[in-house]
């Protein structure tokens, strides 16, 4: 009696231990399979992939968007920048290694002027993303916010901001944001990499899982670069609880 | 013969010149003691004084926009008035927004009309008498604020609270656990979360302070906390310090119009709390976008008067 008693509960543990080993690898297993299923995907009211939050890169694309090897103060890094290569127009390259020579000083970051657009999005400061059916917006620790206005059209130029004018749309479960109207101000990083009022971007925001969003720019600016180039990285989501977007104004401070 | 003439001319007229620049250092220099003197043409009229002369107020919402008037007709109307909710049932207070009541930023006691400026009665509504309650020596530092201290807004630094809620157009938008509002000024917002989470613990100090949101029936109550205080709250340099806990509630009155107050507590400076009212007006204009501002790409162009500026504007703060 007693040992059947004790062999049919040795069957139900393993059993019970079968389905419980069963239960876990399956659930497991979506998180394994990069990028997670779209049907997995938090969403908003409207069925659009859920982006609003406070997000963050972890790169070094701030000091340098291609390869570098460290320096005083500059971690090492593996470029943003797809392949690496930036296209430079000769004159221009001259003019980017003018830059590096010069950039602590030369550099718009030193002087507290806004860092547009892409620099902004990968300097090493959180920013948090407001999400309506119309209106998106990203609230800068680093100073600033950018305007993103669904389904409509650009001002009527010539304007020359330092953030451009972005307009966005939903592709699917992407959004895609058009930003035009720069001014010849900003710097891509603090390596001198530089662009002209004609730049262009088309940036693409993709959802991969709850807590991290791609980030894709194509760059275009013909006074500069002899074709479009790409640069692409992931934003994680700040998970801390209660954290919050503090502030950094940097004109503020004695130098 | 000739040369000889030129060279009288040369002497005459440098020594007119040298006559003409002392005329001018000697009046630069008396109308500096004189301007050292005075008030500012938008300080508060001394107690006692007769109403101030200023232009007259509009009507909004079925309230007179005077800050006094306001605030009375306004408490009546937000016990009736049921406001636009949101999916989550929530007050709708989303849109553009411009201010009504405090009509411009040169004091928000009561001054007369100037050449550029509306005048205003004060929107210091509680005490009844529109004087903020300051210690004597915060008074006597307010006075000496004008003369010295350069406006923050020169650096494009945030509106602290309440200036925020008084300064340029804002753009609000409510979404689940926050209310946003971004402001037409230096590209600056407010993040206000509405999850109950507590402040930040006092060693964090920011230009806008700690801002937690809170539903009270249809009032948006903002409570904030370790503010720098490195801002006014106008431009004749009222002031608030660090200890400063300032409690804001806006309610909708109208669908076009919302009520806003703020009650200022700093038992560093003030004998007492105080209460200030104004209102929002929504923007007329349905097209109405804000756009970049880069307000201090701006100021740098004068890169010399602002390092000078930035010297000032900090010591009045030092002691």
């Amino acid at each position: 009696m007693t040992s059947r008693v004790g062999r049919t509960t040795l069957i139900l543990v393993v059993v019970l231990v079968l389905v419980g080993v069963a239960w876990l690898s399956m659930n497991r297993v979506p998180a394994q399979t990069p990028p997670a299923t779209t049907s997995s995907l938090p969403r908003t009211a409207d069925g659009k992939p859920d982006i609003s939050g406070i997000w963050q890169v972890l790169n070094t694309a701030a000091w340098n968007i291609q390869d570098h090897s460290a320096t005083k103060g500059v971690p090492a890094g593996q470029a943003v920048v797809e392949g690496n290569e930036l296209p430079y127009l000769p004159e221009a390259l001259a003019k980017r290694n003018e830059n590096f020579k010069n950039r602590l000083t030369a550099d718009p970051e030193t002087k507290c002027f806004q860092p547009g657009v892409p620099r902004i999005m990968y300097m090493p400061f959180p920013f948090q993303i407001i999400q309506t059916p119309t209106y998106i917006g990203m609230l800068f620790e680093y100073d600033g916010l950018r305007h993103i206005r669904l389904n409509s059209e650009h001002p009527e130029g010539p304007i020359e901001w330092a953030l451009g004018d972005s307009r966005g749309r939903w592709e699917g479960d992407t959004l895609v944001v058009d930003v035009t109207y720069f001014n010849a101000d900003t710097w891509f990083d603090r390596a001198g990499n530089f662009h002209s009022e004609e730049m262009h971007l088309v940036e693409r925001y993709t959802l991969l899982d709850r807590d991290h969003l791609n980030y894709e720019v194509t760059v275009t600016d013909p006074k500069v670069f002899s074709r479009p180039w790409k640069m692409s990285m992931p934003f994680y989501r700040r998970i801390e609880q209660n954290l919050q977007i503090l502030d950094y104004e940097c004109q503020s401070f004695d130098s | 013969m000739a040369s000889l003439s030129w060279r009288r001319i040369l002497r005459v007229s440098v020594s007119l010149l040298s006559v003409v620049a002392i005329i001018v250092l000697v009046i630069a220099g008396l109308s500096r003691t004189v301007v050292g003197q005075s008030r500012a043409p938008f300080a508060s009229p001394p107690p006692g004084s007769p109403p101030a002369k200023i232009r007259p107020y509009s009507e909004f919402g079925g309230c007179p926009e005077e800050p006094a008037q306001f605030h009375r007709c306004a408490q009546e109307k937000a016990k009736t008035f049921n406001p636009p909710r949101t999916a989550d049932g929530k007050p709708d207070f989303q849109g553009y927004w411009n201010r009504i009541g405090i009509r411009n930023l040169e004091n928000i006691e009561e001054h007369p009309e100037s050449i550029d400026g509306s005048g205003d009665r004060s929107s210091v509504v509680d005490p009844a008498d529109g004087r903020i309650p300051y210690q004597p020596w915060a008074a006597a530092k307010r006075e000496a604020h004008f003369e010295k201290y350069l406006d923050a807004g020169q650096f494009c630094l945030p509106d602290g609270a309440p200036r925020f809620g008084y300064g340029a157009t804002k753009f609000v938008v409510q979404t689940p656990g926050y209310v946003f509002m971004l402001n037409d000024y230096a590209d600056t917002y407010r993040i206000v979360p509405m999850d109950g989470r507590p402040h930040l613990r006092p060693d964090i100090k920011l230009w806008q302070g700690s801002v937690r949101g809170r539903w009270e029936g249809n009032t948006l109550v903002i409570d904030v906390a370790n503010q720098l205080a490195e801002t006014t709250m106008d431009h004749i340099g009222n002031f608030f310090s660090q200890n400063a806990h300032v409690v804001e509630r806006i309610t909708m009155i109208d669908k076009d119009v919302i009520y806003y107050t703020a009650t200022i507590e700093d038992a560093k400076v003030f004998t007492r709390p105080w209460t200030m009212a104004w209102g929002w007006r929504r923007n007329p204009n349905p097209k109405y976008e804000m756009w970049e501002q880069g307000c201090w790409e701006g100021v740098q162009s004068a890169l010399k008067y602002t390092d000078e500026g930035r010297k000032r504007s900090r010591g009045a703060f030092q002691k």
